[in-house]
Formats: C-alpha cells, structure tokens, sequence
C-alpha cells in the first residue's frame, strides 16, 4: 500500500495544499487535474526531486520521505519519457538493474517476459532515435517495470500519440497492468484515460483535491459542480428542490418549470424543500425512446418530450442536441453509433427522451 | 518589380558574407608575400621560435585543465541549481570577457604586491615574470569563458534524464557521469576547444603578468611582438602562419565535434 499525507508544496507559482493519497497494492490510481496544475510538481516531490513543504510518504510501511529518490523504489516515466538517447534500448531497459546492482540473472525471466507483452524483442539493438512513438512509451514503460518498482509514476502516458496508437498503448497498459500488477500513480487531464485504466481517481483542481474515490462514483457522482464541469458535464442543472414525497420516497426538482423524479435513497444528505442544488446527467445515459418500443420502469419516471436541434457525428458515436418543449431545456444526448442507425433521427425532428433515475445526479 | 527587389535584396546580405570572407582570406594570403625567403625557413627552424610553439601548448593546455576543472562544476551548478547569488555569480563570469587584458594582468601584479600576494609568492609558487603567471594569466581570461559555453551545453540537455536516471536507482554522481556527461559531450568538447585556443592566442594579460623574456616567459603571440618590435618580419610572419594553421584546425575540430557522437 501506498500512502500520501498531507503533501503540500509551494513551488513557483504552484500551490499545492495537503495532498492524500492512498494506493492498494497492485492498484492503478489516477490523479486527475487541469492542464498545468502542478501535477508533474506532484510527481516529482513524491520522487524526491522536490522538497514538499509538508508531508509523508509510506510504501508499505516505510517511510520513505527522508530518502534521496534512488532509494525510494519509485520508477517515474515523465510526459517526455527521457529514453537515454546515447543507450540502445536494450541499455535502457537494463539501466535501472544495473544501477541498482542488482543481480541480473534473478531479473532474467521477469524481463524477458515484459519484452514480450511489450512486443519490444525487434527494437533491442536500435537507439531511441529510430523508434516511433508508440514504441517509445513501451520501451520507457519497460524501462521503468524492468527493475520491479514498489511503486510506478506515470505521467500523462497517453500524450502526445497518434489517436490509432493511443488506443493500442491504452489496451496495453491495461493489459500489462493486468500481467504484472505494478502499484501505479498516473497524472492525466484525459478524464477519458482515467476512466478505461484506473479503478480509483483523485481530482485535483485548483491545488486542492476535490473528490476522490472509485472510478464510477467520480464519473458519475461529482461531488461538485467544479468537479462535474472538469469532468466535461454537459447537461448540468440548476433546480430546486420542490417536494419531498417521504411516502414514494422520492424527490421532485424543477428545472425551468420541468420536473425531475429522483429516488431518495440515492443521497444521504436530506434535500430539504426549496433548496437550491445542481442537477446532472452524463450525454450518455440519456436515452432516446425507439416509437413503438415498451419503456422499462426506471425509466418511466423521467419521460421529457422534445425537439432535435442539432446532430453532429463523431468517430465512435453521434452526439443530438435535444431541447426540451416544456421549460426549453437543452440537453446534450451521446449516441453509439449502432444504436443511432436504428433510431432514424434528424434535425427539426420530435422525440421522447428518457433518463435514467439512478443515473441522474443531484449535487447540493 | 519584387523579384527585381527580392534579388538585389538577397544580392546584397550575401554579399556583406562573402566580403567579411575575403576580408579575413586576403589579410591571410598577404602574409604569403614574403613567404619562402632565406629568413623565412631559418625563423621557421629557429631554437625560439620552437621553444615559443612548445611553451605555448603546454601553457594553453595546463590552463585550460585547470579552468575545465572549476568550470565543469561551476556550469553545472548555475545550469542545474538554485542558489542565493546565482545571478551576480553569471554576471561575474563576463568580467574577463568585458575588461581589458592588459588591465587583467595588471591587476594580478598589484595583487602580487598586497600581503596576501606576496605570502603566496614567498611560500607557494612565484607567478610574477615566471612560467607559472603565463598559465594564471590564460586561466584567469577563459576561466569564465569555459564556464559560460560548458553552462550552455549543460542547459541543452534536459534535467528530466537525470531524474529518470535517479529513479532507477542512480546517486546524483552517477547519473552525471553515466548520462549528462556522454549527451553533453560533443558540446562540453567543444568548449573545451574553444577556451584552448582562446588560451593559446592570449597576449594581453599574459605579457602583463609574465613578460615578454625570450626563452622563458615568450609565448607564440608574445614572440610575434616582439619580433615586430625588432623588425624581424620573417619571424613574425612565421608565428603568425603557426597561430593562424592552429586556428583552422581548430575551426575544423569543433565542427567535427558537432558530427560525431550521433546516435541512430
């Protein structure tokens, strides 16, 4: 287990307050942040480049916060991945076994097989130079597993590759995280990233951490506002809070004359009536009712009738922008692309929507 | 119209290049004038003019060890750290770039004189008209020099290797030696280059400190004033085709060392 308390940095223009973190063995963390928000900072003080102002760091139950960064067992490989120019790749692969002394024999096997996930074997004798970029990040991730890390440092591992790339690298860090289980710590502001690889997610916004917490309780659970637009929530609400219904065990909140049903059990704090709060829904648990086609009961609740303005197509999926006829709301709907085939939409045209109840997220 | 005002445009710049070269080939290729008389070869092959080559390429390599010994260091302190003083310490390293030579060497032999000086003299090594004040005079003019280019070569290669290198397990010396030591290579070679020649050419503040006695304080540009000054033109156009044949070559190194050293 890892775990970071009270990390607090004041570097430059950076600020950084009470940072925790915790990590299980074998867990892929991701602290999620804005663009320049100090994360490489993070990284580099939980690596011992930087000397936080406050804060401990364990790696199982050693401290490690007194140790210069050789010492710590933490591999790091930053955005620009610093494969050693002057060293073939197999000299990069091996640098951290042989830096540490380690006995190579005893690391054979466990190298032998990262070059194999990592579909490297082809590349040994070349120098950095003369490899792409995907093949790049697979040496810079091998180079840092070769020495069997307590702890792995990733940051923003899927910048900077060609979106066909991105996906294979993705899949393969997924897969290799599968294999070999390194504890990981990336930094990302791909919330997208963040949802496929990690199953636990901090969010650091403005040098604070805002929420952390399973991957799919922060995604579709913000705890705020700030959270939910760094996110990329579109379809955020202001409502009030208009009954309170104790014997359906349900909560009516109205948007611009229109009503949402929520079931109560959803929230543990008391919604008291008249009380202004932020109502959310992700694009893609909006549904689009098929005419004709039977309604299953959580969806019935939230039946909202309306007109599509807009359809724009994306690579994977059709986004519809939809607005409400009573109250004029817009919502933002995210479609795959098999199911907008059988749906025969277009712009001008009515439509029913539905949502989702326990996917609509009421934020006070 | 505008092709018209394009070329002569571009006439006129290359132009401005190519006269600074025959500038400098012509001031060369005049020497050559006198070149091949009886007094020529006999200067060429001269007990002084050899002892001046040789006491002029140890002095410049002696004094260049000694200011790649400080200044490695120094660069990479004021590449890599933050420290309290940093910027006048950068700023101190132009001293010997923006002062006159001669008022460099002066100062040394005023030194020389204060209490301090004079127990160093008396106890130590005696620099003043001696061997020892040539490579002090040398050192003293590229030591910022040498700081400053092997500073900039230093700054090229990113901070982040080291910190992977220091990951994997490196201690800070090791991760030095082991990768910003070979990236920077070609560029601290050069430097080192550089400051040798510098050295190597040095007049002002050698002839100051360590005079001008034939045989024994006379580098090659001290030979080649005093051979003027005794109207020993044969002489002097001999060390100066020396000089100018080990500036070329020079020349010729530091582009070599931007070549070599690619790894693909």
């Amino acid at each position: 287990m890892i775990r970071i308390e009270g990390l607090t940095i004041l570097f430059e223009s950076f600020k950084i307050i009470n940072l925790n973190i915790q990590i299980e063995e074998g867990g892929f963390h991701f602290l999620l942040g804005p663009t320049g928000s100090g994360k490489t900072l993070i990284l580099e003080s939980i690596m011992g480049l930087h000397k936080p102002k406050t804060g401990r760091i364990w790696i199982g139950d050693k401290e490690v916060q007194g140790l210069p960064p050789e010492l710590r067992g933490i591999s790091y490989v930053p955005q620009d991945l610093a494969l050693f120019p002057h060293l073939k790749v197999r000299e990069n692969i091996l640098f951290g076994i042989r830096a540490r002394d380690l006995d190579m024999k005893s690391y054979e096997e466990h190298v032998h097989a990262l070059v194999e996930v990592m579909k490297v074997d082809h590349l040994l004798d070349r120098y950095p130079a003369n490899l792409s970029g995907g093949e790049k990040k697979r040496v810079a991730l091998l180079r840092a597993l070769a020495p069997k890390p307590k702890l792995l440092l990733l940051d923003e591992p899927l910048s900077g590759l060609d979106p066909s790339i991105k996906v294979d690298i993705q899949h393969l860090l997924k897969s290799l995280h599968a294999s070999f289980h390194p504890t990981t710590l990336s930094v990302t502001h791909d919330f997208e990233e963040a949802f496929f690889l990690g199953d636990g997610t901090t969010i650091f916004i403005d040098g604070r951490v805002e929420q952390v917490g399973k991957r799919d309780d922060v995604f579709l659970r913000p705890t705020s506002k700030k959270v939910a637009q760094f996110l990329g929530a579109r379809n955020l609400y202001r409502a009030k809070v208009l009954k309170n219904e104790e014997s359906s065990q349900r909560l009516i909140l109205g948007v611009n004359g229109l009503q949402f049903s929520i079931p109560m059990s959803l929230y543990r704090e008391k919604m008291e009536v008249g009380r202004e709060v932020d109502l959310f829904i992700r694009p893609e648990e909006v549904m689009i009712i098929r005419e004709g086609k039977l309604v299953k009961d959580s969806l019935k609740q939230n039946i909202i009738e309306g007109r599509i303005l807009d359809i724009t197509d994306k690579e994977r999926y059709h986004t519809v922008y939809f607005q409400t006829t009573e109250g004029r709301i817009f919502f933002e709907i995210s479609i795959p692309n098999y199911a907008f085939r059988n749906l025969d939409l277009s712009t001008g045209k009515m439509v029913r929507i539905a949502l989702r109840e326990e996917s609509l997220w009421v934020m006070a | 119209m505008e092709d018209h005002e394009e070329m002569s445009f571009r006439y006129t710049m290359i132009g401005a290049a190519v006269g600074i070269f025959i500038f400098y080939v012509g001031l060369i290729l005049s020497l050559f004038y006198f070149v091949g008389g009886k007094g020529f070869w006999e200067a060429l092959l001269s007990p002084s003019t050899l002892f001046s080559i040789r006491l002029s390429l140890i002095a410049a390599t002696l004094a260049t060890f000694f200011a790649v010994l400080v200044g490695l260091p120094s660069a990479y302190a004021l590449s890599r750290f933050e420290f309290m003083g940093k910027r006048i310490l950068d700023t101190f390293l132009e001293i010997p770039m923006i002062i006159s030579p001669i008022a460099l060497g002066a100062a040394f032999l005023i030194f020389f004189n204060t209490p301090l000086g004079e127990l160093i003299q008396n106890k130590g090594i005696f620099f003043v008209f001696e061997v020892p004040g040539i490579i002090l005079a040398q050192f003293a003019t590229i030591a910022g020099l040498t700081t400053r280019l092997m500073k900039a070569s230093l700054d090229e290669i990113s901070p982040r290797f080291e910190a992977v290198a220091r990951s994997l397990g490196s201690s800070p010396w090791q991760a030095f030696y082991r990768i910003t030591l070979p990236l920077s290579f070609r560029g601290l070679l050069a430097s080192v280059i550089l400051s040798w020649a510098k050295a190597f050419g040095e007049f002002g503040a050698t002839v100051t400190l360590a005079g001008a006695m034939p045989r024994k304080t006379e580098t090659m540009p001290i030979a080649i004033f005093t051979a003027l000054a005794s109207a020993n033109i044969d002489k002097a156009i001999v060390l100066i085709l020396i000089l100018v044949a080990f500036g070329l070559l020079i020349l010729y190194s530091v582009r070599l060392t931007g070549k070599r050293y690619r790894y693909d």
